[in-house]
């Protein structure tokens, strides 16, 4: 999986690309935490290059948004489709965390 | 024992079985594979005269079938045939199918009938089910009984027709476990089978059936690792399944899904079916992931492109334990997944192991 991250005015936005699975979910967790040690508590998540997520990946979402809102955080998630999708619907993640149709109109919608 | 020579048949004008020779001896447990429609089963059914050959001969220890004094309801009961669809009688419990046929046949009293056949009920593990009707047992307790109702005219050779392709995947495994059983008592037997793990591991020969003839026969280990011939070639590269035995919380995860990609491929599997099948693997794994530092976890996966299904077994040795049990799992994520993307999933203790039977569509 490569994790790439680029800041934005309201946001860090991370795009991630290839799989999120047992091996690499552990990858995505400790890049968020350092990037929250660094000061950064509002991420947009960019699934648009990702192809593959287990419910490993899926755990890790869940340990980082646990971390954020003990800061007072937000994490927001863009680019949900094909596969990825699937997986976020059998296990009800579209009701969990705020999903959005693109990055742009996830930063919109950042106060 | 059986000696075929130059044993032909015809339907009107299409040849089915087109000039086989074969010797099988006592003891000999012969698996017959091959495509559909290459005369598997019109060739037991020629050795038990349910069709008459067209031409060719038949010798059963020195009898010949085809001399028109032979008994045949004594060769029948000698060889007995084994059916894809039980075949039970549906109005008689199923002791009463099997004491029929010996105090009939055999002329056996019906006391004694009775008890051999509750101890043949009780070989296939079904004592308790004497009194059941057929339409009250599932279809892999049909099955075991009509084995043994096979095994009840004691027959000293037994066919076996697709035994197994009526039934449910979930009982597949209860049936070839009494099959696997007679060949370890040395019972001599013609198995037609699709299942490819069960005819490499309990044959002395395989017969792989093509052209209306046998096409090539070995050893399971000559057939299923080195065939020689073109279309055995190509039929065992389709049917090969995927085997792989993780025994260390740090196995790697890339490699194994590197040779199911492989697997994929030879089996013509579309992508999306690939990935699920990359990630219900994982997720087994998963589950199993607190048996793995003690015990080891076999998996394999099986294409059936009759039934358009794929199948994973995980099997787990060391005490009972259900991984897919949600008192053992953290939480529920990787269970939802599964269970969303497959048709079956259970959990059985199975002769002594803990075995995970996932059954996905192909669709
Ligand atoms: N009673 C029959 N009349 C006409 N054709 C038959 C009959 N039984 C089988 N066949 C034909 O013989 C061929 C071989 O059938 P079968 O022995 O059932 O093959 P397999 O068991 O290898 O699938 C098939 O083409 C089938 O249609």
């Amino acid at each position: 999986m490569d994790i790439q991250t680029s800041k934005e005015a309201k946001a860090t936005v991370v795009t991630l690309s290839g799989r999120m699975d047992a091996v690499t979910a552990p990858e995505f967790e400790t890049a968020i935490k350092q990037l929250i040690e660094d000061g950064n508590i509002v991420f947009v998540v960019d699934f648009a290059g990702l192809d593959y997520i287990s419910s490993a990946g899926l755990r890790s979402l869940l340990a980082t948004a646990k971390l954020l809102k003990a800061k007072n955080g937000q994490i927001h998630f863009a680019n949900i489709v094909g596969t990825v999708k699937e997986v976020f619907d059998i296990s009800g993640f579209g009701s969990i965390f705020q999903i959005h149709e693109s990055v742009a109109t996830a930063l919109a919608q950042i106060a | 024992m059986i000696k075929v020579e130059h044993l032909s048949k015809k339907f009107g004008d299409v040849t089915v079985l087109n000039d086989i020779s074969t010797t099988i001896s006592k003891g000999e447990v012969i698996s017959i594979i091959g495509p559909s429609g290459t005369g598997k089963s019109t060739f037991l059914r020629c050795l038990n005269l349910l069709e008459h050959p067209s031409s060719g001969s038949i010798i059963i220890d020195g009898v010949d079938l085809l001399d028109r004094r032979t008994n045949v309801p004594k060769i029948r009961q000698k060889m007995n045939m084994v059916f894809q669809s039980f075949n039970l009688f549906a109005h008689l419990t199923a002791l009463d199918n099997l004491t029929l046929g010996q105090i009939r046949l055999l002329g056996m009293g019906k006391d004694e009938a009775a008890r051999k056949s509750l101890d043949l009920l009780r070989l296939v593990g079904l004592a308790e089910k004497a009194d059941a009707f057929p339409d009250e047992l599932s279809g892999g307790q049909k099955q075991r009984v009509a084995i043994a109702r096979c095994l009840a005219m004691e027959p000293e050779i037994i066919l076996f027709d697709e035994p197994t392709s009526a039934l449910d995947p979930t009982m597949v495994s209860e049936v070839l476990a009494v099959i696997r059983r007679l060949a370890k008592d040395g019972m001599t037997m013609l198995i037609v089978t699709h299942e490819m793990d069960f005819a490499r591991d309990v044959s002395s020969r395989v017969f792989f059936m093509e052209e209306g003839g046998i096409y090539e026969e070995g050893t399971p280990q000559q057939i299923f690792e080195q065939p020689m011939r073109e279309k055995t070639r190509a039929f065992i590269n389709r049917v090969r399944s995927f085997h792989c035995s993780i025994s260390s919380p740090d196995y790697d995860l890339y490699a194994m899904n590197a040779e199911i990609e492989i697997f994929c491929e030879r089996q013509i599997l579309p992508k999306r079916i690939g990935q699920k099948l990359l990630l219900l693997v994982e997720e087994l794994l998963h589950l199993h992931q607190p048996l793995l530092s003690t015990e080891t976890v076999e998996f394999k996966i099986s294409h059936s492109e009759k039934h358009g299904t794929l199948e994973i077994v995980a099997e787990s040795s060391g005490d009972e334990y259900n991984p897919i049990s949600l008192t053992n799992t953290p939480d529920e994520l990787g269970l939802n997944i599964i269970t969303a993307m497959t048709e079956t999933i259970n959990y059985q203790r199975f002769e002594g192991k803990n075995r995970v039977l996932l059954v996905l569509g192909e669709k």
